[in-house]
C-alpha cells in the first residue's frame, strides 16, 4: 500500500474515539434511513406481488339474487376477463369473550376463489356447510381457535355455535384487529342456518384489458350495471377501488415516505459530523499538509488523502448499518404487512436497494467533507508551513463575558471555550437542535391527534348505536328504547349507501348517507360551508369534507343526483361539514326513508345516562331484550368508545412511527455534541496542562468540560424551539395526507418542552463523559508537550 | 540504482535581482533587495545572517514556497518564477529537496515509509522499488535500522537523517536545508554537517542556510546576507 493510504488509515485509527463517534453517527442517519428503505421495499414487493397475486377485483356491484346465468351474462360483457359473487353479512361473534361485530363472507358454491383468492393458512377450506373459517388477522382479536367453536348471532338474534375448522387470509382486506372486527368465512348453507339471507348480492369484475386505468374500469363496471339491470335487478352501488393498490397501499406510502424523509435528514445531519471531523483534522494537520506539498504532493493528491478519510468513514459506517437496517428493515416491514394484511416471508430486500445504500452511505461523507478539504488544500504552501496548529483564541463575546460579574473563573472559561470554534458550534447545535425539533413536532402531534379525536367525536353526542335486522316507524324504535332505564336521549336514524351520477353516465364510489331527524341533538357536526339541515328540508344533503375531496363537482347550492337503493333522485348540497376522512352524507330522516318506500329506519342512536364499559355492555343487552321482547330484531351493536378508541389506535400508531425518528435524530446530536467535545479537548490539550499545572483540580477540568457540553446543549434547546414550529407544521401536513387533518399547533406544548430540557441535560452529560474523563486523565507533563 | 543527482559541468541556479516585499502595517517590508547569485552544480552554499536578514525567504524563493516580487530565478532550464501553482509543485518535488529545521517527518508514518511519500507523490520510481530505494537512503545516512520505526521514537539527529533521506527521495537536482543542525546538539550537529558535505562530495548540490560556524568550514561557498542584501561571498580556501 502507497505510504499516503498508510497515513489516511494511520490517522483514522490515532483518533480512534473521535472516529468512532462519527462512524457511530453516519450509522445511525444510515440506519434510518435504510431501515425505512429496506421495510418500504419489501412492503412495495410484498404488496405488488402479493396483492396482485390474489387477483384483487376491479369492482365490485351491489345487487339482487346473483346466480349462474347472471354471472354468464356478466363474464360476456365486453372487457369484463371473469366474474364471481359472495354475500357479505354483518353479525356478531363471541369466542369466550364479550360479542364483538363480525363480518361473514360467504362464497359462490365453486370452490375455488377466482377472484380475491384466500389463501388457506390452517385447517380445512373451503368451509364445510355448518363451520367457520376465521380470517388470519381476526385470529388473536377474536379469541378463536382451531378445534374450538365460536357464536354467531345475526338478524333473529339466536345465537349459533360454529366450530371453528380452517384459518385463512384475505389479502384485500383491512386487518380485523386493527377494524376490531371479526372476518369469517361460511358458505351460503350456513348463513341460511345462521337465519341470514343466503342469496348471493355482492358482484365481483376483474377487467380483462386496461385494468389499470380507474376510468376504463369505471366504464366497463357501468356496462356490467347496465347488463344487470337489464336482468330486472335493482344495482345498489358500483364500487372501483383504485387498481392494482390496497386499500392501506396509499397511507402506507405516505407514511413510509414520511418517515423515510426524516431517515435522510438524519443521515444529512450526521454529514455535518463529518464536516466537524474533517475540518478539525486539517486544522490539526495544516502544517503536514504544507509539509506534503514540499515533497511534491499536489492539491488533488492531499485532497483525495482526506476525502479518502472520509471515505473510509463511510464504508464503515456502512459495514455496521446495512445489516442493522436491514434486520431492523424486516421486522419494520413485518409490523407493516401485519396492518396491511401481508405476509413478507419469503420476500428480499431488492439489490439495488441495497447498493444504493452503499453508495449514499460511501459518497456522503466524501459529499460531506468536500468543502473543508478542498479550502484546506488551497493554503499555500509557505501559509502551511508557518502554521501554529491552534487558533489564535479569539472568541466572539469574549469581552462581554468577562464583564459579567458573579460568573466563576472555570464557567467563563466553559463559555468562552464553546465558543471558539464557530462552525463546529452551529453545526452541532444545528444536529441537536434538529432531533429536538422533530421530539417537539412529535409531542405536538400527538397532542393534536388527541385534539383533534376529541374534535372529531364531539359531535357524536351518544355513546352506541343499534342496527336492527329490519326497519320500522322511527317513532316506535324510539318509543320502546326511551323507557328502557338508563338511556338519557334516543334517535332513530335512517341510513342508506348513496353514488353521485355522473354526467357521463357513470357512477362514483358509494359512500354512507345518514339520515337524523333535522332537529336532531345527538349530532351536530361542526359546519364548514353552508349551513346543517332544517325541519322544512327536502331532498337537502350536507356532505363531509372527505365526500366534497371524492367528487369535486359538488359545491354548496349546486344540485346532484345521488342513486340510492339503485334509484336516482335530485337533492340539493346545502352544506359541507368536518367529519370522518371517508366521504359521507347526512339527509333529513323523511327524505331517505321515502325512497325506501316504507318511511321506516333502522338504526338507533342511544345517549346513555350513565358510562363505563360495564353500564354500557349492561344496557345494550338491555336495549337488546326490550327490542326483541317488542318484535324487534337487532343486528349488530357498535359504543362510540370502542370506535374511538379503534381511531386513536391507528392515528397514534403512526405518529408513533413518526416519533421513532425523532429518537434517531437526537442519538445522531448526541453522538455529534460527543464528537465536539472530543475534538475541544483534545486541541486543548496544552491548555488542559497548563490549567492542571497552575493547581487545577479534577473536578475543576470535569466541570469545564460538563460546563462547555451544557452551554452547546442548552442553546441546542432553545433553537429547537422555533424549528419545531416548522416541523410540526410539516409533521401535521404529512399526517393529514396519511391519515386525518390535524389542527396545526404552532407553540411547542410546555411539557414537550419541559421533557425536551431534561432529554437535552442527560444527552450532554452522557455526550462530555468520555472527553472529559480524556481531560482529566491526560498527565500534565504530556499534556504541556502536546503541538 | 541512482541515488544521488549525476554531477553536470553547467550552473545550476540563477538569482537576477530578485526581490521580495511584504506587505505589513508600518508599509512594505522588504526581505530580499535587489539580489543576484549563481550557484554552480556540485557546490554547498552555505547562507548566513543575522535573523530577519533574509535568509529564510531567499531558500523559500529557492524552493517555489514563496515567489518573488520582482526579478528572475532560474534554476536547471526553468523559470521558477513563472511557473503555476500546479506546474511549480510537480517541479518543486521532482527538483527540490528540502530539510527543515524541526525535520518535519509525518508522525503516522515510519522513517522509510516517510522516505518513499515523495516516490509515491511524483510517481518517480516504480512502486515495488521504492522501498528498496528508501532503504537503500537510510543505508547511506546510517539509520537503516530505524526504518521501520516511527519519528516519535527516534533521536533528533536521527529523525534529521530520515529528513535528508527523505529530501534526497526523488534525487533532486538541489538540496535546501533550513537550519537542518538548528535543534541538534554539537555533536550530532557536527556529524550532520559532515554527511551533508559527504552527499556533496558526490555530486549534490546543497544550499543551507544556517547560524552554524562550522558550517562555514565545509561549504565551498558562504554567501552572508544583511537587511535582504548580499554583502559578502565567501570561497572556501
Amino acid at each position: 500500500m502507497a505510504p499516503r493510504w498508510r497515513k489516511v488509515l494511520r490517522d483514522v485509527w490515532l483518533h480512534k474515539a473521535r472516529t468512532t463517534l462519527v462512524v457511530l453517527a453516519i450509522a445511525v442517519g444510515l440506519l434510518g434511513a435504510g431501515a425505512v428503505l429496506d421495510t418500504w421495499a419489501l412492503i412495495q414487493r410484498a404488496t405488488r406481488e402479493g396483492y396482485l397475486a390474489s387477483n384483487p377485483a376491479s369492482a365490485t356491484l351491489r345487487t339482487d339474487s346473483i346466480d349462474a346465468a347472471l354471472l354468464r351474462r356478466v363474464r360476456a360483457v365486453p372487457g369484463v376477463g371473469d366474474a364471481d359473487a359472495r354475500r357479505t353479512v354483518i353479525a356478531s361473534a363471541r369466542a369466550g369473550g364479550p360479542w364483538q361485530t363480525a363480518v361473514l363472507f360467504a362464497l359462490d358454491d365453486d370452490p375455488e376463489v377466482r377472484i380475491g383468492h384466500v389463501q388457506p393458512e390452517a385447517g380445512a377450506w373451503p368451509p364445510a356447510d355448518g363451520a367457520f373459517v376465521v380470517e388470519r388477522s381476526s385470529l388473536d382479536f377474536s379469541g378463536a381457535a382451531v378445534g374450538g367453536s365460536i357464536g354467531i348471532m345475526v338478524s333473529d338474534g339466536q345465537a349459533v355455535d360454529l366450530p371453528v375448522t380452517g384459518v385463512a387470509r384475505d389479502v384485500g382486506l383491512a386487518p380485523g384487529w386493527m377494524e376490531h372486527v371479526v372476518y369469517g368465512f361460511v358458505t351460503r348453507e350456513t348463513l341460511a342456518r345462521l337465519g341470514a339471507p343466503a342469496s348471493l348480492d355482492e358482484l365481483r369484475i376483474v377487467v380483462r384489458e386496461g385494468g389499470m386505468d380507474r376510468e376504463a374500469v369505471r366504464r366497463i363496471a357501468w356496462d356490467v350495471k347496465a347488463a344487470v339491470e337489464a336482468t330486472g335487478r335493482r344495482v345498489r352501488d358500483v364500487d372501483v377501488p383504485v387498481p392494482g393498490e390496497h386499500i392501506h397501499a396509499a397511507q402506507m406510502n405516505s407514511l413510509l415516505m414520511t418517515q423515510g424523509g426524516f431517515g435522510v435528514l438524519a443521515l444529512l445531519l450526521s454529514g455535518f459530523l463529518v464536516v466537524n471531523l474533517i475540518a478539525a483534522m486539517l486544522a490539526g494537520q495544516v502544517r503536514e499538509i504544507g509539509v506534503m506539498k514540499t515533497l511534491g504532493a499536489r492539491g488533488r493528491q492531499v485532497a483525495g488523502m482526506y476525502l479518502g478519510v472520509a471515505l473510509v468513514l463511510g464504508v464503515l459506517a456502512s459495514a455496521l448499518a446495512l445489516p442493522a437496517a436491514a434486520a431492523i428493515g424486516y421486522r419494520y416491514a413485518a409490523l407493516k404487512a401485519e396492518l396491511l394484511n401481508f405476509d413478507i416471508t419469503g420476500y428480499t430486500i431488492p439489490l439495488e436497494v441495497l447498493l444504493l445504500q452503499l453508495a449514499v452511505g460511501g459518497l456522503l461523507p466524501v459529499a460531506a467533507a468536500a468543502i473543508p478539504v478542498l479550502r484546506g488544500c488551497r493554503i499555500p504552501v509557505g501559509e502551511a508551513l508557518r502554521d501554529a496548529g491552534m487558533g489564535t483564541g479569539h472568541v466572539a463575546g469574549g469581552r462581554l463575558l468577562h464583564r459579567v460579574s458573579g460568573i466563576a473563573r472555570p464557567l467563563i472559561l466553559s463559555l468562552r471555550n464553546a465558543f471558539r470554534r464557530r462552525q463546529r458550534l452551529v453545526l452541532t447545535m444545528l444536529t441537536l437542535a434538529t432531533g429536538g425539533a422533530v421530539y417537539l413536532g412529535a409531542v405536538n402531534l400527538r397532542a393534536s391527534i388527541r385534539r383533534s379525536v376529541d374534535q372529531l367525536f364531539a359531535p357524536y353526542r351518544f355513546d352506541l348505536t343499534l342496527r336492527l335486522a329490519d326497519a320500522y316507524p322511527a317513532e316506535r324504535i324510539e318509543t320502546v328504547l326511551a323507557q328502557v332505564p338508563g338511556v338519557a336521549a334516543v334517535e332513530a336514524w335512517g341510513t342508506g349507501r348513496a353514488a353521485v351520477a355522473h354526467a357521463d353516465g357513470t357512477l362514483g364510489n358509494s359512500f354512507p348517507i345518514t339520515a337524523p331527524p333535522p332537529d336532531s341533538r345527538l349530532l351536530a357536526h361542526p359546519v364548514l360551508a353552508g349551513r346543517w339541515l332544517r325541519p322544512d328540508d327536502r331532498n337537502a344533503l350536507v356532505v363531509n369534507r372527505g365526500l366534497m375531496a371524492d367528487e369535486p363537482d359538488l359545491r354548496v347550492g349546486g344540485s346532484v343526483t345521488l342513486v340510492i337503493g339503485g334509484r336516482p333522485t335530485e337533492w340539493t348540497v346545502v352544506g359541507v361539514v368536518e367529519t370522518v376522512p371517508a366521504g359521507a352524507a347526512y339527509a333529513p330522516r323523511e327524505s331517505l326513508a321515502a325512497l325506501t318506500g316504507s318511511g321506516r329506519v333502522e338504526v338507533a342512536a342511544v345517549d346513555a345516562a350513565l358510562n363505563g364499559d360495564g353500564a354500557e355492555l349492561d344496557l345494550i343487552q338491555r336495549l337488546r331484550g326490550e327490542l326483541e321482547r317488542e318484535g324487534l330484531a337487532v343486528r349488530s351493536s357498535q359504543r362510540m368508545v370502542e370506535s374511538r378508541r379503534v381511531l386513536e389506535d391507528h392515528l397514534l400508531m403512526v405518529a408513533e412511527f413518526l416519533g421513532a425518528m425523532a429518537w434517531l435524530m437526537i442519538v445522531v446530536g448526541g453522538l455529534g455534541l460527543a464528537s465536539t467535545m472530543s475534538l475541544a479537548v483534545l486541541e486543548r490539550t496544552r491548555e488542559i496542562g497548563v490549567l492542571r499545572a497552575i493547581g487545577a483540580r479534577h473536578r475543576a477540568i470535569l466541570t469545564i468540560v460538563q460546563a462547555e457540553g451544557l452551554v452547546l446543549a442548552l442553546l441546542s434547546w432553545a433553537i429547537a424551539l422555533p424549528l419545531s414550529v416548522p416541523m410540526s407544521v410539516t409533521l401535521g401536513r404529512a399526517f393529514g395526507r396519511v391519515m386525518v387533518a390535524v389542527p396545526v399547533t404552532y407553540v411547542p406544548e410546555a411539557s414537550g418542552v419541559l421533557r425536551w430540557l431534561a432529554l437535552v441535560i442527560v444527552v450532554s452529560v452522557a455526550a462530555c463523559a468520555w472527553p472529559a474523563l480524556r481531560a482529566m486523565r491526560v498527565p500534565a507533563a504530556q499534556a504541556l508537550a502536546y503541538e | 540504482m541512482t541515488i544521488l543527482a549525476p554531477l553536470q559541468p553547467q550552473p545550476l541556479i540563477m538569482l537576477r535581482g530578485v526581490t521580495r516585499t511584504f506587505p505589513s502595517p508600518a508599509g512594505a517590508f522588504t526581505a530580499l533587495a535587489d539580489v543576484s547569485l549563481a550557484i554552480e552544480r556540485g557546490e554547498f552554499v552555505a547562507v548566513v545572517g543575522p535573523s530577519g536578514s533574509g535568509k529564510s525567504t531567499l531558500l523559500n524563493l529557492l524552493a517555489g514556497i514563496d515567489r518573488p516580487s520582482g526579478g528572475e530565478i532560474v534554476i536547471g532550464e526553468t523559470a521558477v518564477h513563472g511557473l503555476s501553482e500546479r506546474a511549480m509543485t510537480a517541479w518543486r518535488g521532482r527538483t527540490v529537496g528540502i530539510v527543515f529545521q524541526f525535520f518535519q517527518l509525518l508522525p503516522t508514518l515510519t522513517a522509510a515509509e516517510n522516505v518513499m511519500l515523495p516516490m509515491d507523490f511524483c510517481g518517480t520510481f516504480p512502486g515495488r522499488e521504492r522501498r528498496g530505494r528508501a532503504m537503500a537512503l537510510l543505508e547511506r545516512l546510517g539509520v537503516a535500522d530505524q526504518a521501520d520505526k516511527l519519528p516519535a521514537t527516534l533521536s533528533g539527529g536521527q529523525q534529521q537523517r530520515v529528513a535528508v533521506a527523505r529530501a534526497l527521495a526523488n534525487a533532486p537536482a538541489v538540496l535546501l536545508a533550513d537550519e537542518p543542525t538548528g535543534n541538534l546538539d554539537s555533536r550530532t550537529s557536527d556529524a550532520m554537517l559532515e554527511m551533508i558535505a559527504g552527499l556533496v562530495r558526490d555530486g549534490q548540490t546543497v544550499v543551507m542556510v544556517t547560524h552554524e560556524r562550522g558550517a562555514i568550514r565545509v561549504a565551498s561557498r558562504t554567501i552572508s546576507l544583511a537587511d535582504g542584501r548580499i554583502v559578502a561571498t565567501e570561497a572556501a580556501a
